[in-house]
């Protein structure tokens, strides 16, 4: 009888497995659900990275805010640097707001890159990385999605295209359009 | 008399020592650190803890934790900044109170799963008796005994 039950059990456990992988390997990778997201968009205010004033996440409020972590020295942020530039040209005179946030690096550096790369958003300067572990940052690049409300409604890990941008852009548009 | 000397010499000396060591003494902020950090899991590492790892961002959170508690947080609250940015991946440990916790029973069950499936196997199989001899082996033994006695005289 207990026989039969260790083999029940070991059968259940397999199975337990089994869905669990299987569960696990549809996610999206670069869509992580943990830590912040779904909850409000942890406050900062940061320096310009040329100097010029501060920024504060609160000076955006009721605007979908498109927060990006990056650094010159990351290669993926390079790759991902042509779809941002699209989208800030598509959404520039609208309700959509795109705010750089340089991490782990000068401001020299991120200001050259910031200049190189043509980026014409808000880029702020995180000097000591107090807001990406506020965020949950694993490494950059990371994009978070910010609605109106203020709560961050989805999280990019690694480089991102145009689709992903746009469409949750739209998505979140839509929710506004609708309250 | 001296050995006996030398043995309680010793043992009150092993006794000191350990009672010096256990002794209760404040813990320091540096201690406190060490002992947050040494249970965030690295972001950027693999399977290292944020106090040993050298990495930027495993510096960064050393750094954050110190000033937590230079500001007189305590250690659940300093976890639980982390935990609502990372959830409870960040700890190396799984926290007992979360679902994660389950997988601190998991050994326990494979272990309740192997003893069950022993002890069923025993049950079921028996343990093996010794069979009886037969009248021809029995008349064997008896004459190999005789010629024994008779062997001794």
């Amino acid at each position: 009888m207990l026989a039969r039950v260790a083999r029940i059990l070991v059968v259940v456990a397999i199975l337990g497995l089994v869905v669990t992988l299987a569960l696990a390997f549809r996610r999206d990778p670069h869509d992580i659900r943990t830590g912040t997201v779904n909850k409000p968009a942890p406050a900062f205010t940061l320096q310009r990275l040329d100097g010029s004033g501060r920024v504060s996440l609160a000076d955006y409020s009721g605007k979908v805010v498109v927060v990006n972590f990056f650094a010159s020295w990351c290669l993926p942020c390079i790759q991902e640097n042509p779809a941002l530039v699209r989208v800030y040209e598509r959404y520039r005179s609208s309700d959509v707001v795109i705010l750089g946030i340089n991490y782990q690096e000068t401001r020299e550096n991120g200001l050259a890159y910031v200049q190189r790369m043509g980026i014409s958003w808000t880029s702020v300067a995180d000097d000591d990385g107090r807001v990406a572990l506020s965020y949950g940052v694993f490494g950059p690049p990371e994009t978070f999605f910010i609605g109106p409300d203020g709560v961050i409604a989805g999280r990019h890990i690694g480089p991102i295209d145009e689709e992903t941008l746009v469409t949750a852009i739209e998505k979140l548009r839509g929710q506004a359009a609708t309250r | 008399m001296n050995r006996r000397v030398l043995i309680a010499i010793a043992v009150l000396a092993l006794a000191g020592a350990l009672a010096f060591a256990a002794r209760p003494h404040e813990t320091t902020a540096d201690d406190r650190v060490a002992q947050i950090t040494a249970e965030l899991r690295c972001p950027v590492c693999q399977g290292l803890s944020v106090k040993d790892s050298t990495s930027e961002t495993a510096r960064q959170m050393r750094d954050l934790v110190a000033q937590r508690v230079r500001e007189g947080k305590t250690d659940a609250e300093i976890e639980a900044e982390f935990r609502a940015a990372y959830g409870d991946w960040i700890f190396l440990s799984p926290p007992l109170a979360s679902w994660t916790g389950l997988v601190w029973l998991v050994p326990v069950a494979v272990l309740a799963a192997g003893l069950a499936l022993v002890t069923g196997r025993l049950r079921s199989t028996g343990v093996p008796q010794p069979s009886a001899p037969s009248t021809t082996e029995v008349a064997a033994l008896r004459e190999r005994v005789a010629r024994e006695e008779a062997a001794e005289g």
